[in-house]
């Protein structure tokens, strides 16, 4: 066994990136609370954000508390797979108590969401191979072009692949596979086998949908509204054309799943 | 799964008919391919060893036992396998079509990493073997996504790596009997163009001990089976054959005929 000597290169370097990130926006800062509002939400997918990093934003606290406790928060946010980078709109005796917890105060950076309809950036294609890692800068998300265009994926996504389509819809022209995973800001459309993870408006459009001609997820989520199939699919749908969308059950949102007539 | 054995199947059977063949180990530190080539005593140099400028690519190809024209490249089994680089691969395999080698075989190792990446990198077709079970499945699905993004061929934008779907290890038998997925089956999950399927035998056991690729196994199922991927993946139509389970009838089951 021979060591090769490493080259020599820079032991460190810098480079320019911005990072996407989810903003939550707490309404309480209360742990206990928290987790139990995300247990309800996410309920059996505990693994539905995939460390993704998080912008917490107070702007909405309804009732600031004189202390928060940061060691508690960060922990309950990273048990369900977000990874807080920074904070915005605390008051500053608040904001100094987050920035020994050891994150950012973002209140200057610019950070600019996407308008929920009118305004939509460029899609964006992702490979699912190297996660992004959260870099401690400021998150900020290019300036929107004014009209995006729809992401056609004309070959098959395979287990471990991830689309992204932002702001707009997805078209799928060859289906994908168990392991996928599909995410759009608009609706999916599917020709083919859906059959990894369908996500659909995922900035909350909670009029998307997902369109298949051949129904076999493992699962579907419009507008952060999910469903599982840990007990199979109902025949009546399984490998047949469907459509999912978002149907009011008296005051609660639940997703109804129905077939398609193709001729 | 398979993947050796047909990396030696299917180089022979393109020297048999008649192109310059190269087959190249790319399992550093794992490598068969030599074994089962039967041509392991003869390894002086490797691919490393040429990839590091430490020999030439004629002084590591070793001259195949069985066809004239089949060449092997053997991977190294003591270095560590970051010892592959890009460029060092595309210089050997551009080196290869320079000397005017008509068709080099990639072996790929199993799993993602860097042997199999590299593998794949300068591919212009791809034979992806599987198995018919469902967690076999699904590494060819996640290879194949990986053959898409990662290769040459899709870093520049040009037409995709033709893929072609090989099954392995198959038997008619527990596939009627529920107990396999059928080669139907497992198409309508990869939804890639299937190349052929080779039957689960112990020929190919006797094969790789002997140190000959199956092909050469004159008058087996499997060696009729490569022969006929040969001849799709040289364009030629072929019927498939060894998909079909025939129950065994009274008078073979009375006097146990084979």
């Amino acid at each position: 066994m021979s060591v090769a000597p490493a080259p020599a290169t820079r032991p460190i370097e810098f480079r320019n990136a911005t990072l996407d990130s989810t903003i939550a926006v707490l309404r309480v800062a209360d742990a206990p609370a928290l987790a139990d509002a995300l247990h309800k939400m996410l309920g059996g997918m505990p693994d539905f954000f995939n460390g993704e990093a998080t912008v917490l934003d107070f702007a909405e606290l309804a009732d600031p508390p004189q202390r928060i406790d940061w060691p508690g928060l960060l922990s309950l946010l990273k048990r369900f797979r977000l990874q807080p980078i920074g904070v915005r709109n605390l008051t500053p005796p608040l904001a100094e108590t987050a920035r020994q917890a050891g994150l950012a105060l973002l209140d200057a950076a610019e950070l600019s969401e996407p308008p929920p309809e009118s305004a939509r950036p460029a899609p964006a294609v992702a490979e699912a191979e190297a996660p992004p890692t959260p870099a401690p800068a400021a998150a900020r998300v290019e300036p929107a072009p004014a009209q995006v265009d729809t992401l056609f994926v004309d070959r098959p996504l395979r287990s471990g692949q991830q689309v992204y389509a932002r702001g707009g819809d997805i078209v799928l022209l060859a289906g994908m596979s168990n392991g996928a995973e599909v995410i759009a800001d608009g609706s999916i459309h599917c020709y083919g086998p859906l059959r990894g993870r369908a996500i659909a408006g995922a900035q909350g459009n909670a009029s998307a949908r997902i369109v298949t001609t051949n129904f076999g997820p493992e699962i579907v989520s419009i507008a952060g509204v999910y469903k599982t199939f840990e007990q199979g699919i109902a025949e009546s749908l399984a490998g047949k054309a469907a459509h999912v969308r978002m149907v009011m059950n008296g005051t609660e949102q639940k997703l109804g799943i129905e077939s398609l007539a193709l001729d | 799964m398979g993947k050796t054995t047909t990396s030696a199947a299917f180089a022979s059977g393109l020297a048999l008919r008649g192109f310059k063949t190269a087959v190249i180990d790319f399992d550093v530190g794992l490598r068969n391919l030599d074994l089962i080539m039967g041509c392991e005593r003869r390894v002086v140099y490797d691919f490393v060893n040429v990839i590091n400028g430490e020999a030439r690519l004629n002084q590591a190809l070793i001259k195949d036992k069985h066809c004239e024209n089949l060449f092997v490249l053997p991977a190294s089994q003591t270095r560590d396998k970051e010892a592959l680089t890009e460029e060092g691969v595309e210089a050997v395999i551009r080196e290869l079509e320079h000397m005017g080698f008509d068709y080099v075989v990639c072996d790929s190792p199993a799993g993602i990493e860097r042997g199999a990446i590299m593998a794949l990198t300068f591919a212009d077709e791809a034979i992806v073997t599987t198995n018919p079970e469902v967690s076999s499945v699904r590494d060819s699905d996640r290879i194949l996504g990986i053959l898409q993004s990662k290769s040459r061929r899709a870093a520049e934008g040009r037409e995709p790596v033709k893929e072609h779907l090989l099954l392995t290890r198959y038997s008619p038998k527990r596939v009627d009997d529920g107990e396999m997925l059928s080669y139907k089956d497992v198409q309508e999950l990869l939804r890639v163009p299937l190349i052929g399927v080779i039957p689960e035998s112990e020929s190919v056991l006797h094969a790789s001990n002997q140190g000959t690729p199956a092909i050469h196994l004159k008058g087996t199922d499997v060696s009729e089976a490569y022969t006929d991927v040969v001849s799709r993946f040289l364009g030629e139509d072929r019927p498939l054959r060894f998909v079909n389970y025939d129950k065994p009838g009274l008078i073979k089951r009375l006097f146990g005929g084979k």
